[in-house]
């Protein structure tokens, strides 16, 4: 209505992208998951299978931090002097 | 491009010692916090929030996206908590929300990938996945150090 279109069009600045480049970091991508790595030479796993568990396994390592930082309140919150001794040992390591 | 991109994914880790230092730094400073006997909850929302801001120093700060994102957004929190005293913030939309209707299934993975990726949401492809790839060594290099502060702990 106001004329502006908001709906840029960006689409052909990322066809300079090769989807040769695009694929080789889809592999590299891929040795980096656990639930794909070993997975590779029996048979080719689609893109979007990667990206999937890329995200899935992003989402997974959030919830690991959350998880350890419930842990370290905890411990942190009993600790004494002798264990925040330990932390202080191991800054200096 | 293709030299950068390799440079990119071969990162070595003296970043991980970088981390610890961090990270233990703001332990021992978060512990000696008046504020700190108060709830678990409290205590480890706060754990959580060092932990990602010294990944985020760790890795060099603003020489990437995603670093550079996580520490702006955590400062924007922490000035709307001075200014109005809570925390909630009207959640940004996203680049991927702009009204981009994809048919493809890998298009779609990849805008779901831009929501777990800080800065992710206006990344073009091929960045979105160099900074993709960075941030998962990172955060598994993050959950590995907390994972050995909290055995350290627990068995002494």
């Amino acid at each position: 209505m106001s004329g502006r279109r908001s709906r840029s069009r960006q689409s052909s600045g990322t066809s300079r992208i090769s989807e040769d480049q695009i694929n080789d970091l889809i592999i590299k991508l891929q040795q980096l998951l656990p639930e794909l790595r070993d997975s590779r030479r029996s048979d080719k796993v689609s893109a979007a299978r990667v990206l999937q568990e890329t995200c899935n396994y992003i989402r997974n390592l959030h919830r690991e931090v959350d998880d350890l930082s419930e842990r370290l309140s905890e411990l942190l919150a009993n600790t004494d002097t002798a264990q925040a001794a330990l932390i202080r040992s191991l800054l200096t390591q | 491009m293709a030299s950068s991109t390799i440079q990119t994914l071969t990162t070595t880790f003296p970043i991980k010692e970088i981390f610890a230092l961090h990270f233990l730094h703001s332990l021992s400073k978060l512990r000696r916090q008046k504020s700190f006997t108060g709830k678990t909850s409290e205590r480890a929302r706060k754990i959580k929030i060092a932990a990602y801001i010294s990944m985020a120093r760790a890795t060099g700060g603003t020489s990437r996206r995603w670093s550079r994102a996580i520490l702006w957004r955590l400062h924007r929190r922490a000035k709307a908590r001075k200014i109005l005293g809570y925390t909630k913030l009207k959640k940004r939309s996203s680049g991927a929300d702009v009204g981009r209707i994809r048919r493809r299934r890998k298009d779609a993975e990849e805008d779901r990938l831009r929501t777990v990726v800080p800065g992710g949401g206006d990344m073009e492809t091929l960045r979105l996945m160099m900074e993709t790839a960075h941030y998962i060594k990172c955060l598994t290099m993050q959950v590995n150090v907390m994972q050995s502060i909290v055995d350290a702990l627990s068995s002494a």
